[in-house]
């Protein structure tokens, strides 16, 4: 199958890649650039696993072709922390005990950033209905909730304290 | 009582494995990459039941890219099973496929697409059998027969009576008998399965899987590969989640390795959610009838219960999956006289294990039936339970002491907190509110890996490095271990590291299944950190000139208990120790308290676990009569956990509980089936709860500090993901005034109880559901 040239920014970095067409986001992203956080969880869009933004809003990368992505800007949860820095929403999460087994972790992380991006002071159906694509099985989600409750609120950074 | 002074214990800190699970850095099994890595993919019967007559391989190996093709030929003839008298699975088919998706052959090969292709290429002969796919055909005389040696297709038959039941049946006020069934339900763990063996020129392989005991797979895969057990190296990987769904030896593990010592390269097996819900484990089908008589007050006199299991085509856990619905009701309840008879019965479905809300039937029943009785009584269900719920000191019917008990106080407290008796009485039409009280052990009698051992070694700097065999499924094990040593170190969490989980480097450990990683590993680490302090306040006894006894080690430091200034740091005694020749070395080892005579068929009596967790669960929840959907409300929860060495994961355990167990396993979990072939294997059809229909949740952590326990604690969570299920049905059948006896509780049967009601007088359950039976012993030929 021939391959076609795919340019994205992938975390802040221009990427050029040649990928068979039939390729998903997902695969490029786990396979030829190694950003494993990306998860696939059920290869159908059910579970919210491999969530990651495209121009800031999320998608599901299992059913998003790679070229699709062509001349988009990708982040994945390798490109949230800034310069070894948390995200107040990663802080938030470890704090909240937002996180247990930690894989659907790096979906509901990006799926709250694009939701506190487009709306600073979401309340909680806000916040229902932004990871209602997004499965735990550990949490019961409630301390997500809370999770992102603090990162609206700025409760973050109380680490050990 | 706890002690105030903790450091660490008993306090909500962060979970140490979470920043690198925000930050996409932790790895699971699929992330790993390896060089020259080969894809493996599996061919499975599409048959229920067949005779293999033949395997011909020949066109899939000569395919490109194709580097190994593996069938039942390659198998060493040792058949996989949980007991030495279950053995009963090939872990790839010999003679003939059990169930749909049975292991026929596999492939390594450079890709996925080369893999997938190789499959198509592999040519099986079958010749298709009869086969079952419900116990009630299973068990008929003239059924056929999925093992030889299982008449009847029985696998597993427990009998269990104590006390004079039928006198005691004779001397109730009041008995009933009903019947309780509930569907197959799945895991749905985050993190498909995967498997990475990677063999080397020493004729060792090292494997990666998601896993709830390393040790046990490495022996398992010992036996299987023929290899010694110091050359099957099970590693440490992140995992993302169990349930009990990771507790077997599965055939993926023992392919993977195959392909890798066959090809000698590494080979990766990543399994589709559809193959993670077919071919790993899942929940059993289960038939429960319960016979139950009372005296005036309500106190349960005697309880017949009989069981009847789908265990899918293979044993798995039977025996215990077989035992513990009952085991965990012997503990809840104080019943003096009581007769089990649990059948696991074989059928051409896949092969079924524990799940976290094994029992749904034998659970739900209990309480549904409590309920029904204190109708007819005219006593409510808050009293129904306390007459009967367990108290600390006593002893169960089969022979385990329950050295500590906060039973009462759950369901006090779950009562109080929900206001049940008002919102019981107060009759708001579709709105309902009911109770579930549960019980769940803290390990088995596991015989030489019943145990768990650690070791502690310091560095130059004073930080220390904890060695444990200890497995983490994503419940917070590993910081339960760092937390109990740097509580007992005096050291900061960040400076003690962790290897656990690799049967390499780290002792043997129960297993993360039993509830048992923070009673066992978390006494036997705890031990390794009192035996490293105890060597390090004899050296730094002699820097001090004090007595051993009167030192206390905290923040980095030892000192004379009372004056801190005075100490001597850490590392500076960890340095001196090495100079003195007398270097700083913990080990601890636990055995829990159990008796390791008592079997689960052949003599299920003595003590069970050394501690026993207890909980109780109010739901509150409103039905839409026209369209059988429920609305859950609020959930309070309550769980005797001994002591909550850490109150955010306690928490956390409980919230999860409540969604596996009430939210999704009482009102939508359930598997459906055509011919043996699972309808709703993916995530798209098979419906687990989202945070959209999540109640709120109330959890209250209750402490009874268990003697054996370290601090006192127990285990967390598991009561009340069983508490829950029942919680929700009794919430449910409160709202509507209908008993329900099918689960679970979609609103499809809802809407047909209802209309089922109209016709129907008198308290009884829903639905008419034929009893499950004694089956007679087959008569000898």
């Amino acid at each position: 199958m021939q391959k076609h040239l795919l340019t994205m920014r992938v975390n802040g970095e221009q990427v050029e890649l040649a990928v068979r067409p039939n390729a998903t986001l997902l695969d490029v992203l786990r396979e030829d650039l190694e950003l494993t956080g990306v998860k696939e969880g059920c290869s159908e869009g059910a579970c919210g696993a491999c969530a990651v933004l495209m121009n800031n809003e999320p998608i599901r990368s299992c059913l998003t072709l790679a070229l699709e992505a062509n001349g988009a800007e990708i982040l994945t949860i390798e490109g949230l922390a800034t310069g070894g820095r948390l995200h107040p929403l990663q802080e938030a999460f470890v704090e909240q005990g937002a996180v247990q087994c930690g894989f659907c972790t790096p979906g509901m992380i990006l799926s709250s950033k694009a939701l506190l991006d487009r709306n600073p002071q979401p309340n909680d159906e806000d916040i229902k209905t932004a990871l209602a694509g997004s499965f735990c099985r550990c949490t019961g989600y409630a301390k997500i909730l809370e999770a992102v409750r603090a990162a609206r609120d700025g409760d973050v950074g109380n680490e050990g304290s | 009582m706890p002690d105030d002074d903790y450091k660490l214990i008993g306090k909500s800190v962060p979970r140490i494995d979470a920043r690198a699970k925000v930050t996409g850095e932790a790895l699971f099994t699929a992330d790993l990459k390896f060089p020259r890595m080969l894809v493996a993919k599996v061919l499975r019967s599409p048959h229920a039941h067949a005779r293999i007559l033949n395997v011909d391989t020949s066109r899939a190996e000569k395919l490109r890219g194709v580097h190994a093709v593996v069938t039942g030929k390659d198998t060493a003839g040792e058949k996989w099973g949980v007991f030495r008298y279950t053995r009963d699975q090939q872990l790839l088919c010999v003679d003939k496929a059990r169930y749909l998706g049975d292991e026929v052959a596999a492939v390594a090969a450079v890709d996925e697409e080369t893999a997938e292709e190789a499959l198509k290429l592999i040519f099986v002969d079958y010749e298709p059998l009869p086969a079952v796919f419900d116990f009630w055909s299973a068990v008929a005389p003239d059924a056929p027969r999925i093992h030889d040696e299982y008449p009847r297709n029985i696998n597993v038959e427990v009998k269990i009576e104590v006390g004079l039941v039928d006198e005691a049946f004779r001397n109730c006020r009041l008995v009933r008998e009903d019947t309780f069934l509930a569907e197959e339900d799945s895991y749905f763990m985050s993190e498909p399965y995967a498997v990475v063996a990677n063999c080397h020129a020493d004729g060792s392989v090292e494997i990666w899987m998601p896993n709830a005991s390393p040790h046990t797979k490495a022996k398992a895969l010992s036996n299987a590969l023929r290899l010694p057990l110091s050359q099957v190296n099970v590693r440490k990987i992140t995992i993302g989640g169990a349930f009990g769904g990771r507790s077997d030896v599965f055939p993926a593990e023992f392919i993977c390795s195959l392909l890798s010592i066959k090809t000698q390269r590494p080979v990766k097996l990543v399994y589709t959610r559809e193959e993670n819900t077919i071919a790993t484990r899942m929940g059993h089908a289960m038939l429960t009838t319960h016979k139950t008589g009372v005296d005036k007050n309500g106190k349960v006199l005697a309880r017949e219960s009989i069981c009847w299991l789908d265990g899918g085509a293979y044993s798995s856990t039977g025996p215990i999956a077989t035992s513990v619905p009952f085991l965990c009701h012997e503990q809840a309840y104080n019943v003096p006289n009581v007769r089990f008879y649990g059948y696991r019965i074989y059928t051409n479905k896949p092969v079924r294990g524990m799940i976290r809300i094994h029992g749904r039937s034998f659970a739900c029943g209990v309480d549904t039936q409590l309920d029904m009785i204190g109708e007819e009584l005219g006593i409510d269900p808050v009293t129904m339970r306390l007459v009967n719920a367990r108290r600390p000191g006593e002893t169960t019917p089969t022979g385990s002491h329950v050295a500590s008990c906060g039973l009462v106080e759950c369901i006090e407290q779950t009562a109080e907190q929900s206001n049940f008796l008002a919102k019981f009485k107060k009759s708001v039409p579709n709105r309902g509110i009911g109770m579930g009280v549960n019980s769940v052990q803290t390990g088995f009698p596991l015989g030489i890996r019943g145990g768990s051992q650690a070791f502690i070694k310091f560095h130059e700097d004073g930080g220390a490095t904890v060695i444990s065999g200890v497995v983490d499924n994503g419940q917070g094990n590993d910081n339960m271990l760092v937390q109990i040593a740097a509580e007992e170190l005096g050291l900061p969490m960040s400076e003690i590291r962790l290897i656990s989980a690799d049967t390499e480097s780290t002792p043997t450990d129960a297993g993360s299944y039993s509830m048992i990683s923070t009673f066992g590993g978390g006494n036997a680490v705890k031990r390794a950190a009192e035996d490293a302090r105890a060597q390090l306040f004899e050296v730094a006894s002699e820097m001090l000139e004090a007595d051993p006894e009167d030192l206390v080690a905290r923040d980095r430091k030892i000192f004379v208990r009372g004056a801190p200034d005075a100490g001597v740091p850490l590392p500076k005694v960890v340095r001196q120790a090495l100079l003195l020749g007398r270097p700083i070395m913990g080990r601890g080892a636990f055995n829990p308290d159990v008796d390791q005579r008592r079997e689960w068929i052949g003599n299920p009596s003595g003590q069970l676990s050394q501690a026993f967790s207890f909980g109780a669960t109010v739901a509150e929840v409103e039905v839409d009569p026209e369209t059988g959907q429920v609305k859950a409300l609020d959930v309070t929860c309550a769980q005797d956990c001994g002591f909550a060495l850490n109150p955010l994961i306690v928490e956390g355990q409980f919230e999860g509980s409540v969604a596996m167990g009430g939210q999704g396993g009482m009102l939508a979990e359930e598997h459906r089936w055509h011919n043996g072939h699972c309808l709703n294997p993916t995530m798209l059809e098979y419906k687990i709860p989202t945070i959209k229909e999540m109640p709120r949740i109330k959890p209250i952590i209750v402490e009874t500090i268990d003697p054996g326990g370290p601090y006192g604690a127990k285990e967390a969570g598991m009561s009340v993901a069983m508490s829950s299920a029942q919680a929700y049905c009794c919430a449910v059948g409160h709202a509507l005034g209908i008993y329900f006896n099918h689960y679970p509780l979609t609103p499809e049967r809802i809407r047909d109880a209802i209309e089922r009601k109209q016709e129907s007088k008198g308290i009884k359950t829903a639905w008419d559901i034929e009893p499950a039976r004694i089956i007679p012993p087959e008569p000898k030929s």
